[in-house]
């Protein structure tokens, strides 16, 4: 392959596309504002975005494998919850609450693996089934008070820095970038892209299918469990209301960063560059002055017109060969 | 009279491929021409052209002397062209009236749905077709695919088809269904319907065929009566070359009993099947679709569990819980579905073939890509798989090469029983007599074989024993020289014919 058609390739692709519309993106909006483009802002936008992309990791697994988890959102609250119940109510070390929340929230993705699975209820419903059920545990143990009052040490990961950057965005990177090696490089990440192309014919060249989908869906609640640590920190209480609608967010930059709903495809460094496009995209409309209604109009536009855009090019591209 | 259909130098052609290149084709008034190629021949491309599902780059088609260009398949409907695909296209829960007249139903004259002329056209036509034991009331679902096809015929008619077009009507059908669809077609050219008939079985183009058509890379090869050809001569026109044995089996040495099976059941099918395959051995495994051979396979390697019954391999009892289990075991199975189960369509030629041995090819979970390039390198050769390169996606490649595939998939996992589900189900001539000399080469390097095959021909020709398989118990064995067709035939039958099991929907 010679270096042309490289860059012609890299460019071409789903992620080249989006990483395109994301520097035009910065560019529009730093024309507009001067308050966008400066070192303070970008990184408190991403300390902002760090629970979101965190989630987004294992959910692009999971839509690759042709599944959906729509209880990380309820996950990421229960787990906050059980964090500052037994740490206030239980009067449990703060160090062992941590470590509870991550086990719920990865317990709960476990059994959302285990019934699709083994049961074999789709995960859309198993899912929605347990968004409430989660939720509704969340509410159960809270009764509606939040916990506040964390000693200082426990914000340093939800607000300190490390070398000058935020302490989440050290935690997010090398998780993408594990996340990223696994399924470009490993065995495991092959599985995933077999069992979302054709789970019966992966099935029968032997690859286990169930262990493979179990461990997505458990990690999907691990990783929900370490965002809600971080969300906790990071805002100093919790509620149980915390992570609603969620999943939302994190599925929509899944998607727009080239990941197919219908699984078979996709990449996290796509992942990531939905996840950072959203996040400029909230920001700079509403540092450009766009009022909040508007902005999450303007963003809900600029998805579809990114899907769409990526659609017709890549359409282009494989009716010409 | 003009021809009803004639085609003059059609070319199309796909990204990176040139499918067919100024292709000639006529159909006469009440004729059955048969089209013979090899698969990517481009046998499919022009009846997907002729039936509105493609339109060619080049070329014009005339139906009764007048020049036509369907832009879709509705239009080549209302011209009076009928497709039966391979995969037949009816909806389950609906009832054979319902499908037969579905999106033309007979209206009132409120415009509602005319149920009782519906029915009565819908039994009027299968009386026209002489069939006499279909109830237009049942639904469509859980009728045996020789029904099926049966209902899509008459859905033909009832749109008054002048032209059937029947994309390898046979391959899915028990014999009895066979004999059934012959004299359907002889009904259907009696009455003037002319007949494009795409098979790979030569016999049946011998038996039903005025004229035959052959493709060849694209091309019109020849167009012949089929009283003046003979078999050899198509093949050869086929493939471009002389096959003078299409079952080359190798004289092989036999060895210790590798895989022993005693009382082996699991609800509804098999019921308790013992057999012994050794090493360097090929047993057929022959019987009708549903007797039970393939859910046997399905237990031996995994996909499902037996429920009663002893497996041993190579001495040991083995329980075998799963599919990645059995291949640890050294089991390897070429199943019967090729495009859902064989394959993982989408991904690359290099993908597939190093699918099941991954673990084996990886450091610490890695991948090691240059041993994966190797490896499917290797097989590319070693089976003369054509493909443009090993990152081809496998969907663009033809039957044969597809199988080839499939089959490197799990010599490369070095089993010491391959199990092959109808390996040359739905694959060209000359990649049939490759994938054959491969299995006689493997069993005379020592591999267990168990061969399970609708083919008779290929049955005899390849296994050192027959075992026949009927509604789930092994029913009769044969040595190489005492199998015949007729005594397999008639095992496979019983000796009073019944309806086979119907197969699952």
């Amino acid at each position: 392959m010679t270096w042309q058609t490289r860059l012609r390739n890299a460019f071409t692709s789903q992620e080249g596309i989006l990483f395109i519309i994301t520097i035009l993106a910065v560019l529009l909006i730093s024309l507009q504002t001067d308050r966008f483009l400066t070192v303070n802002n970008l990184l408190s936008q991403a300390r902002l975005m760090i629970e979101v992309a965190l989630i987004a990791l294992p959910m692009t697994y999971i839509i690759i494998t042709g599944g959906i988890d729509l209880s990380v959102g309820s996950i990421f609250g229960l787990s906050a919850i059980v964090l500052g119940f037994v740490w206030q109510d239980g009067g449990w070390p703060l160090e062992l609450a941590i470590i509870l929340g991550i086990v719920v929230a990865t317990v709960a993705g476990f059994i959302n693996g285990a019934f699709i699975v083994w049961i074999g209820v789709p995960p859309l419903i198993m899912t929605l089934a347990t968004l409430a059920l989660y939720r509704g545990l969340a509410l159960g143990i809270s009764e509606a008070r939040s916990a506040s009052g964390f000693p200082s040490w426990f914000f340093e990961i939800g607000a300190g820095n490390t070398l000058g950057l935020p302490n989440q965005l050290w935690i997010f990177i090398i998780a993408a970038v594990f996340f990223g090696v696994v399924l470009s490089r490993t065995v495991f990440g092959r599985w995933i892209y077999a069992i979302g192309n054709n789970e019966v014919g992966a099935r029968f060249a032997g690859v286990p299918v169930a262990w493979a989908k179990l461990t997505i869906y458990t990690l999907s609640g691990f990783m929900a469990g370490l965002a809600a640590w971080i969300f906790t920190a990071r805002i100093s209480t919790t509620r149980s209301d915390m992570g609603s609608g969620l999943e939302l967010n994190v599925i929509a930059a899944v998607v727009l960063g080239g990941t197919s709903i219908f699984g078979g495809s996709g990449s996290i460094f796509g992942t990531v560059l939905g996840v950072v496009l959203i996040q400029i995209l909230r920001n700079g409309l509403s540092l450009a002055g766009m009022k909040g209604d508007a902005t999450i109009v303007a963003i809900g536009t600029i998805l579809i017109l990114s899907v769409l855009l990526n659609s017709f090019i890549q359409r282009r591209l494989s009716s010409r060969g | 009279m003009p021809p009803i259909l004639e085609l003059h130098g059609i070319s199309k052609s796909f990204p990176g491929v040139q499918a067919l290149s100024g292709v000639d084709f006529s159909l006469e008034l009440g004729e059955v021409h048969a089209l013979l190629g090899e698969n990517g021949a481009g046998k499919s491309t022009l009846i997907k052209i002729i039936s509105g599902v493609y339109q060619a780059d080049q070329g014009q088609m005339l139906i009764d002397g007048q020049p036509y260009a369907f832009h879709n398949p509705r239009e080549a409907q209302r011209a009076g062209v009928a497709t039966i695909f391979q995969e037949l296209i009816l909806y389950p829960e609906l009832t054979v009236a319902e499908n037969i007249f579905m999106g033309h139903a007979p209206r009132s004259r409120y415009g509602l749905i005319d149920w009782r002329a519906m029915r009565q056209r819908a039994q009027e036509l299968l009386a026209s077709l002489e069939i006499y034991d279909m109830d237009v009331d049942s639904k469509v679902g859980a009728m045996s695919v020789g029904k099926r096809q049966r209902v899509e015929i008459a859905k033909a008619l009832s749109h008054n088809a002048r032209i059937l077009i029947m994309d390898e009507p046979t391959a899915a059908l028990t014999e009895a269904d066979v004999e059934r669809l012959f004299n359907i077609v002889r009904l259907l050219k009696q009455r003037g319907v002319s007949i494009i008939y795409i098979s790979h079985r030569l016999e049946e183009i011998f038996m039903l065929a005025d004229r035959v058509t052959v493709l060849r890379d694209g091309q019109h090869v020849a167009t012949k009566a089929v009283r003046d050809t003979h078999e050899s001569d198509l093949i050869q026109m086929m493939v471009g070359r002389e096959i003078d044995d299409l079952f080359p089996k190798l004289p092989s040495q036999l060895g210790a009993t590798v895989l022993r099976v005693r009382g082996v059941a699991r609800h509804p099918l098999p019921r308790g099947v013992s057999l012994e395959v050794r090493a360097g051995e090929i047993v057929g495994l022959a019987g009708l679709v549903g007797s039970g051979r393939t859910e046997l396979a399905h237990v031996l390697f995994g996909i499902t569990t037996a429920q009663e019954g002893e497996i041993w391999l190579d001495g040991q009892r083995v329980q075998i819980k799963n599919p990645s289990q059995a291949m640890r075991l050294g089991i390897a199975y070429v199943p019967e579905d090729r495009g859902n189960q064989g394959l993982i369509k989408q991904m690359k030629v290099r993908e597939n073939t190093s699918l099941a041995i991954l673990r084996s090819i990886a450091r610490s979970g890695f991948i090691n890509h240059q041993a994966e390039r190797d490896l499917a390198d290797r097989f590319v050769r070693e089976l003369s798989i054509r493909t443009p390169s090993i990152e081809q996606v496998v969907n663009k490649l033809s039957g044969g090469n597809q199988q080839k595939i499939v089959v490197s998939k799990w010599l490369a996992s070095k089993p010491k029983l391959l199990i092959m589900d109808e390996p040359t189900r739905g694959v060209d001539v000359g990649a049939k007599s490759e994938i054959h000399r491969l299995i006689s080469q493997l069993a005379s390097e020592g591999m267990a074989i168990l061969m399970i095959s609708s083919e008779l021909p290929e049955i005899l020709g390849m296994s050192d024993r027959v075992l026949v398989m009927r509604e789930g118990r092994i029913v009769a064995e044969f040595s190489r020289a005492e199998a015949t067709q007729e005594r397999v035939g008639a095992a496979m039958m019983g000796e009073v014919y019944r309806q086979p099991i119907p197969e699952k929907a």
